[in-house]
């Protein structure tokens, strides 16, 4: 029964991660029928943005009063990316045939893990000089925060890490505050009337062009803090780690239904548990965690294949 | 892309008839200045030191000076019954441009090589001052009547000729390019070969040319293989280009293979490099390596046709659930069974399940092929040129890439792939034809694998070992990369996509680091301004500029005229 509950808060700290960037497709695939694929890159940048802050202002220091000024710096490298990415590549897309975004995404991909790459690529990171940033060729330790990281609690037989509850909690906030900002801010309203009827919301006055950038912003914003949380939970980050946690959390974001905000969460929830399930469960040779992401696969294939609607149902479905 | 203003109207009303003559005179300085020495230090871009024996960039030079003295006679002189086929002004102007940038660079290139102007002799100073010459003088050339070049019809030996003579030029610019070793030398040969080939496209000709090839598509078809055949003989027995050339054949063939998937069906692939490696660790565990791990070792075409059949059995597998979803869905599934293949060639090491792979080590040290007597790793002599282990492979390779453009191009030209090129257009209109729309989608699916599991055998041969990094999601995206930017659907935009993108980098060492940053920009770049890719059929182009009204006028008269007989 241990290792079950165990498993289940490993899925649940996991899927809060899936969550957190699942929004972020989401919110723009309900708006402009677009895979934004570089997502995962954005959630990358953000964990390099807080490195970034703790290393150039806070270098040594672990108190807990740093934590908000690391998940500033994440939020706005992550902003930051994710709007030039929709000004200047996605945006003169917008009535081209769909092959083309993807690939320009596919590019944007490479070229955001080369610019992490190339940036950080001095060894070690020992010097005073506050730019001299670490080498991303290797994994590269995430700053450990007092309080947020450190020994783990055990409830029972089960451990539960500091930073698994930092994630969860991270989720259930961004949860609270976006549900508040689409239901009940004008803002939020507006973005519904969009992704139902982008012409007939631009008659009626709505600035579609400022919704689709809210709308990349606000999935920065969470993969920025997404980001942040995968640092403190991994202890390390390099420039790959939005290739597979942004192909997973778009796993997610199918299996809610894609275009359905609270679909991503609920979708990333089951993902992490399912594939924490997964890694205790499948007996034999092709158990365990060196196959883990191959289970993830399967699963992202068997969803798109058989329910492409996913759980919650779908805005659109992009299907034959 | 920056926007040279034009030069005001009234300007060129009042100086244009001086314009011809400071534009030849301009010419005849570049040419003068190019028989100079441009440099001190002979150590720079080869030797430029010498007067009177100009180094390569200099003859580089001397023939941009020579094709503006051409056009500038095609305008205004005795070649004029030539020019009237050609917009030689605009010919000109794109010509100026690229001599006046190919001077500046050249000067940059000494100042930064040898450490200070000083070192610019004055043939170099000359050299310039003509390039100056003639780009200022050639945007005061004004335009005048052409006719359309599709109405020139020279005789039939002619066009011939001057297909012939475009891939002897094609060969020998390709041999002399990879010839060079110094970066400087070989950016400024790529400026060269595209200052050439713009005022081509300006000037008309490249137009031209789109009428005479398809009157000789057999010729130009037996040229371009005859000019791949010949490039092993340019290279002296050495086998460092020869392992470039063989390795863009390999990625030529995978992306041909692509080709029918993405380009005539229309079904977006993000995994197909997992097609050519499941050909790879096919005739890696059944060679005679001493890892490997099936100890069966068939003669070479039977392994050959089972790493196709293996590899179109896998796509058949794919392809069968997965092409109830379509367009980005497709692309993400894909994409995940190619990441599942990589990954399950990663954990089969005997731990995490049988010992089929090695795990990340891979199988190494697989033997060359043999067949009968004659060993692909040995040096053999024609004609008293020693051809060397790559060119071995690269004759087999070009054997195989000739099979699979055959097979693409009998295909398009079917039944077949018209049923494809209904699918990629409108599915459910295809549908509604009478297309079978799913044995379709499973065909190109399985054809693609098949031919990349065929390549793929090879590759394991050639590269002596097979490892799960080399089928990386990376690669995938540069098979798809090459057939966007080359042109989807077309042959030979593909094959110059691959070349690009496997050449590039190869010779672009010092941007060795940059390289991916530059291949993410630029598909970025590629998307936004040319997304129907450098060579495009007509029917593409319209579908990414659908306001062309023009285009749209062509298109249909050319289909008119497919249609009539």
């Amino acid at each position: 029964m241990d290792i079950f509950v165990q498993q289940l808060v490993n899925g649940l700290t996991l899927g809060s991660l899936y969550a957190l960037i699942a929004v972020g497709y989401t919110v723009v695939y309900g708006i402009l029928q677009l895979i934004n694929f570089a997502h995962g890159e954005v959630f990358m940048i953000g964990a390099f943005g807080a490195l970034t802050t703790s290393l150039v202002l806070f270098r040594g220091q672990t108190s807990l009063w740093i934590l908000p000024f690391m998940i500033i710096g994440a939020v706005i490298a992550s902003v930051v990316t994710a709007v030039l990415m929709e000004r200047f590549a996605y945006r003169p897309l917008r009535n081209a045939p769909r092959l083309a975004p993807l690939i320009t995404a596919i590019g944007i991909s490479v070229f955001l893990q080369e610019i992490v790459r190339l940036n950080y690529d001095h060894v070690p990171f020992t010097s005073w000089n506050p730019f001299d940033l670490p080498d991303a060729k290797s994994l590269i330790p995430f700053p450990q925060i007092d309080v947020v990281t450190g020994p783990a609690f055990q409830v029972g037989g089960v451990t539960i890490q500091r930073a698994a509850i930092f994630t969860i909690g991270a989720l259930l906030m961004c949860s609270a505050v976006l549900w508040y900002f689409i239901n009940r801010t004008k803002m939020g309203r507006g973005m519904q009337a969009v992704s139902q009827d982008p012409d007939t919301a631009r008659l009626m006055g709505i600035n579609v062009d400022r919704v689709i950038v809210v709308a990349f912003m606000l999935g920065a914003i969470l993969a920025g803090i997404a980001g942040v949380a995968q640092g403190l939970q991994n202890n390390n980050i390099d420039f790959r780690m939005g290739f597979l946690a942004g192909l997973k959390a778009f796993t997610a974001a199918v299996l809610g239904g894609i275009g359905n905000v609270a679909g991503a969460v609920v979708g990333g929830l089951v993902l992490g548990i399912v594939e924490a399930m997964a890694t205790q469960y499948i007996p034999g040779q092709f158990g365990g965690s060196p196959w883990k992401d191959v289970w993830a696969f399967v699963m992202l294939i068997l969803v798109l294949v058989f329910r492409p609607e996913g759980l919650l149902g779908a805005k659109a479905v992009d299907r034959a | 892309m920056i926007k040279i203003p034009d030069i005001p109207e009234s300007v060129v009303v009042r100086h244009g008839a001086k314009a011809w003559p400071l534009a030849l005179a301009g010419a005849g300085l570049l040419m003068t200045g190019s028989l100079l020495s441009w440099s001190g230090d002979p150590q720079v871009l080869g030797d430029l030191s010498i007067s009177f024996n100009p180094g390569g960039l200099q003859i580089q030079a001397l023939a941009l000076a020579l094709l503006a003295v051409v056009l500038l006679l095609a305008h205004k002189g005795p070649l004029t019954s030539l020019g009237q086929w050609a917009d030689t002004a605009l010919g000109l102007r794109a010509l100026a441009t690229w001599a006046l940038l190919f001077m500046v660079m050249v000067v940059v290139a000494i100042t930064i090589e040898a450490g200070g102007l000083i070192n610019i002799d004055p043939g170099g100073w000359i050299s310039l001052l003509g390039a100056v010459l003639l780009f200022a003088a050639a945007r005061l050339v004004l335009p005048r009547e052409t006719r359309d070049p599709a109405e020139a019809h020279l005789p039939g030996w002619s066009e011939i000729l001057v297909i012939v003579v475009l891939m002897a030029a094609i060969l020998f610019g390709t041999a002399y390019a990879l010839g060079l070793t110094d970066a400087w030398e070989f950016v400024l040969f790529l400026v060269f070969v595209t200052g050439v080939v713009i005022a081509g496209i300006r000037a008309g000709l490249l137009s031209w040319l789109g009428h005479v090839t398809p009157r000789h598509r057999h010729v130009l078809t037996l040229a371009a293989f005859a000019a791949a055949f010949f490039f092993p003989f340019t290279q002296n027995g050495s086998d460092a280009n020869m392992s470039i050339a063989s390795q863009i054949l390999i990625f030529g063939a995978a992306a041909m293979s692509l080709n029918i998937v993405v380009g005539l069906a229309g079904l977006l692939d993000l995994g197909y490099i997992a097609f050519l490696g499941a050909g790879a660790y096919v005739g890696a565990t059944l060679s005679t390596s001493a890892f490997a791990t099936i100890g069966w070792n068939p003669p070479f075409f039977v392994v050959v046709l089972l790493g196709a059949c293996v590899s179109g059995t896998l796509g058949l597998i794919i392809g069968t659930p997965t092409l109830r979803v379509s367009g980005d869905y497709l692309a993400i599934v894909t994409l995940g069974f190619g990441e599942i293949f990589r990954l399950s060639m990663f954990n089969l090491d005997g731990n995490n399940g049988p010992d089929l792979t090695h795990g990340p080590n891979g199988i190494p040290a697989i033997p060359d092929l043999a067949f009968g007597s004659f060993n692909f790793g040995d040096t053999h002599n024609v004609l008293g040129i020693p051809l060397a282990r790559f060119s071995n492979y690269y004759f087999l390779l070009l054997v195989v890439i000739a099979f699979i453009i055959l097979v693409f191009s009998r295909l398009n030209n079917s039944r077949i792939g018209r049923g494809w090129v209904a699918i990629r257009e409108d599915e459910k209109a295809a549908e509604a034809m009478g297309v079978n729309v799913f044995g379709l989608k499973i065909l190109a699916f399985v054809v693609g694998a098949f031919l990349a599991g065929m390549a793929g055998t090879i590759k394991a041969h050639q590269d002596v070992s097979v490892t799960p990094d080399q089928y990386i999601f990376l690669e995938s995206a540069f098979l798809l990369a090459a057939i966007v930017l080359g042109g989807m659907g077309t042959v030979a935009g593909v094959m110059i996509g691959a070349v690009i993108l496997k050449l590039l980098p190869e010779k672009l060492r010092f941007f060795s680091d940059y390289r991916l940053l530059l291949f993410g920009l630029l598909l970025v770049l590629m998307m936004r301004f040319r997304p129907e890719g450098l060579v495009a059929s007509k029917r593409r182009q319209l579908e990414f500029h659908e306001e062309d009204e023009g285009l749209a006028v062509r298109v249909e008269g050319e289909f008119a005229e497919e249609v009539k007989p």
